[in-house]
């Protein structure tokens, strides 16, 4: 459904690529997760999706249409994004906030249709929002406002669904929330790319696992592909073990601590 | 915003206007004032009433309304909440074009104009320094890049004033503190056609600046075309603020408080603020432009500083509110 | 003829005419002559209130010619009423607004009177202090910045019935703001200026700077006689005539 093919993307007066040559596909049904070291281009893969920042070679298509011929609206109607942080200036309650995700069906004029509100309250119901639809976001808890964002991206509709981070300042219960819920839209038929540091939990959900390393793609494929403790130890450069969590049948990693030295004589 | 908000909002607006017309040196009666509107009476009083506070009204509306309508749109896509419409350099510019044309002695009726062409040449010049230090769309260049036209405006005016003769600089410093005082209807027309227009085009934004808003990476991801979008209200409402001040001078504050007074009034999508703002500015001049006439009477007080006197208290407590 | 004077010129002229009665208001600065004070004050005469003139009924309003006053004085003819703007910088000026204003009020006999005595008076003075040796003067009227009284102005040429010659009286302007250092390269003789300010030159270290303070020659004007351009220019100049050579008033 979204189709990266050899995306390099270079920030101005950098030395390195911030992308360079990366190639992947988040096809429809399945979770595609982007995941990788600080620094090593997943949030400029989002930004570059988005329109952002200009890239310096090749292309994204959308069902196989390049989106450079597209306009900003058109790719909006199919693919929702949910940026990593959003901090609204002014106030707004839960509801207009969702009801904007209906901005690229409804345009500048037109006034909001019955389908719009069904798709509105749809998506407050699926985040359990619809009790607090009249709060402004301001007073909303961590947790409450990221389902928020969920909401105005499930508002939004579309083919593909697109999260940068989106557990983090979230606790345990809302984590696997979250990621429960990505699961879902999903199985709906949708393209779900995700962009997580949460290798564990990304382990338990994603179809399938694409590992970025200095704006490269070091490895790409299934869950137990490329959960290898060689491969991740060289990306993250970290000592660790990659094992299978009994309760869940899902690889894990688990992190070692650096051999201490020994004391020096005096 | 509830409708009667709304309501209450708009027949304040209209018992301003009204109280304009019938207050001043000249104290008039509701009815007095009334029958003199309509032409009939006192050959003085439909004077005063038709020639002399009418179409200071209506200017002080349009200004009003105009300077209303760019703060909110302004405040509303730099997500600043102290962004104003002289923000890009409108003030600054328009005072160089204004005090030259004072200084070289050019008749009045050209120093409107000459401050218009300033506040626009200064506005190009803003955008033109923040596109070419990489800033783009990015609102802290955009503020930094009117912050140094501002600055070098104020020095070009302080030159021009340093050997001017002293009936000039006068001249110069009473344009600069803002007045409807000169009034006239084709001016009156002017404006109306650049404030009206500027609204429109702002208000049919109102649902992209919600967008905007909320940070130009979701904006983008809701579809908005975000640097051509930003661009345009950046023109309009500063287009919009460089004709209101060629017609009535440097008015300051009003931009600045009056979207907060409409969003404490319960205004919350773009649009609504937009359109209170706009009706909130008029109100706030209007008033204002009252005060400076029966103050200190038979002196007129200028407009700009009555209007952050009375605005100050307003966004005093609405600060009280944000924080 | 209900007439509202706003500027002191026109006030104080209209009531050396006798037509003191016939004002119905004036500019704030109006003070002379004392009757003056009785004639209700409009407020002030640059950017006049147009609603309080409106509201005194005058047929003819006589403004201070000025591009502040541009928008009141359409306005005002807009209403319907006379308007007519005047300055006077010059003694010449003042003769002919002395003489128009008779014609206006109707006593055109009485303008020429006014203005032709306070002529005779000057050129008595003229013919009185033409062979005495010139005494250069400088006039300052502010410190900060330093202005002086310019050749544009009717000190100027008061001066120069009196005998004397305003080191400035090639500026054109009334009021042009100078240096220092300029005054002290043109080394006047004298210092021309009023009660308030002689204390500041003659005590300022700045000022001995120059050779007329030091030697003592700061001269006092009387400021009731020359402030503006009055009916009592004669009176004026016969005081400056003094000031610069009490000799010839043995």
């Amino acid at each position: 459904m979204i189709a990266f093919t050899d995306v390099s993307v270079r920030y101005p007066r950098q030395p390195r690529s911030a992308l360079d040559g990366v190639t992947l596909v988040a096809e429809r049904g399945v979770v595609t997760a982007v995941v990788g070291p600080n620094g090593s281009g997943k949030s400029t893969l989002v930004r570059a999706l988005l329109g952002r920042v200009p890239l310096a070679g090749g292309d994204i298509a959308l069902e196989g249409r390049s989106m450079r011929g597209m306009a900003r609206d058109a790719i909006a109607r199919r693919v929702a994004v949910v940026t990593q942080r959003e901090e609204p200036t002014f106030p707004i309650s839960v509801r207009d906030y969702v009801t904007l995700g209906r901005l690229p069906h409804r345009g500048t004029w037109a006034r909001d249709t019955a389908a719009d509100r069904a798709a509105v309250h749809d998506a407050l119901g699926r985040t359990e929002m619809l009790a607090l639809a009249h709060r402004p976001v301001h007073e909303l808890s961590g947790g409450e406002w990221q389902r928020v964002r969920f909401a105005r991206a499930l508002a939004q509709a579309g083919d593909a669904f697109v999260a940068d981070e989106p557990t983090t300042f979230l606790d345990v219960a809302h984590e696997m929330a979250v990621f429960e819920l990505v699961g879902a839209v999903a199985r709906e038929g949708r393209a779900v790319l995700m962009v997580s540091h949460q290798l564990n939990l990304v382990a338990r959900f994603a179809d399938r696992l694409v590992l970025l390393h200095d704006g490269r793609v070091a490895a790409a494929g299934s869950v137990d592909e490329v959960m290898r403790g060689d491969v991740l130890e060289r990306v993250y450069q970290w000592p660790l073990v990659v094992t299978r969590d009994p309760a869940v049948g899902a690889p894990a990693l688990v992190p070692l601590r650096k051999p201490t030295p020994p004391p020096t004589v005096p | 915003m509830t409708p009667l908000r709304w309501s209450l909002l708009c027949l304040a607006l209209v018992a301003a206007a009204l109280l304009a017309l019938a207050v001043g040196t000249i104290g008039y009666t509701p009815v007095e004032s009334w029958r003199a509107l309509m032409g009939r009476g006192d050959a003085t009083a439909i004077f005063v009433v038709r020639e002399l506070r009418l179409p200071r009204m209506v200017l002080a509306v349009l200004l009003g309304v105009g300077l209303g309508i760019s703060g909110a749109a302004l405040q509303g896509v730099m997500r600043n909440p102290l962004a104003e419409p002289y923000l890009l350099g409108v003030s600054g510019g328009a005072a160089v074009g204004a005090v030259l044309a004072v200084i070289a002695g050019l008749s009045f009726a050209v120093v409107p104009l000459a401050a218009f062409a300033g506040a626009i040449a200064a506005v190009i010049v803003a955008l033109s320094v923040a596109r070419a230090t990489r800033g783009r769309g990015d609102p802290r260049v955009l503020v930094m890049a009117g912050v140094v036209v501002g600055a070098f405006a104020n020095a070009a005016i302080l030159i021009l004033m340093a050997n001017a003769d002293a009936s000039k600089v006068r001249g110069a410093v009473w344009w600069m503190m803002g007045s409807v005082a000169d009034a006239s209807w084709t001016q009156t027309a002017w404006l109306a056609a650049y404030v009206l227009t500027g609204a429109v085009v702002l208000v049919a934004q109102g649902r992209v600046i919600d967008a905007l808003a909320l940070g130009e990476d979701s904006a983008a991801g809701l579809g908005v075309d975000v640097d051509r979008t930003m661009r345009r209200v950046y023109l309009t409402a500063s287009l919009v603020a460089a004709a209101t001040v060629a017609a009535a001078g440097l008015v300051g504050f009003v931009g600045l408080v009056v979207p907060h007074i409409a969003r404490r009034l319960g205004a919350g999508s773009h649009r609504s603020v937009l359109i209170a703002s706009a009706v909130s500015g008029a109100l706030l001049t209007v008033a204002a432009d009252l005060v400076a006439r029966v103050a200190l009477p038979p002196a007129e007080l200028p407009l700009g500083a009555i209007t952050a006197l009375v605005g100050v208290p307003f966004f005093l407590l609405t600060l009280r509110r944000l924080t | 003829m209900r007439i509202v004077s706003l500027t002191p010129a026109t006030t104080e002229i209209l009531f050396a005419l006798g037509a003191g009665d016939r004002l119905v208001g004036r500019d704030q600065y109006s003070h002379w002559p004392d009757a003056a004070e009785r004639v209700p004050d409009l407020g002030p005469g640059l950017r006049p209130n147009v609603e309080a003139v409106l509201a005194a009924r005058p047929d003819l309003v006589l403004l201070y010619a000025s591009e502040d006053n541009r928008g009141a004085a359409q306005r005002l003819r807009q209403a319907g009423i006379v308007t007519a703007a005047y300055k006077v910088d010059r003694i010449q000026q003042f003769d002919s607004l002395t003489r128009q204003l008779g014609r206006l009020v109707g006593d055109s006999a009485r303008g020429a009177r006014v203005a032709d005595t306070v002529k005779h008076t000057l050129d008595s003075v003229r013919a009185l202090t033409r062979d005495a040796a010139r005494v250069s003067v400088v006039m300052p009227t502010w410190d900060r910045p330093l202005i002086v009284i310019g050749g544009g102005s009717f000190m100027s040429e008061l001066v120069d019935i009196a005998g004397g010659r305003n080191v400035y009286d090639t500026s054109r302007t009334p009021s042009p703001t100078v240096t220092f250092e300029d005054v002290v390269r043109r080394n006047p003789d004298a210092v021309l200026v009023g009660p308030e300010r002689a204390a500041i030159v003659r005590t300022s270290a700045a000022w001995r700077g120059l050779g007329a303070v030091r030697r003592g020659r700061v001269l006092v004007l009387d400021t009731a006689l020359t402030l503006r351009p009055a009916v009592r220019l004669g009176e004026g100049a016969v005081s400056l005539a003094r000031l610069l050579h009490p000799e010839l008033f043995r």
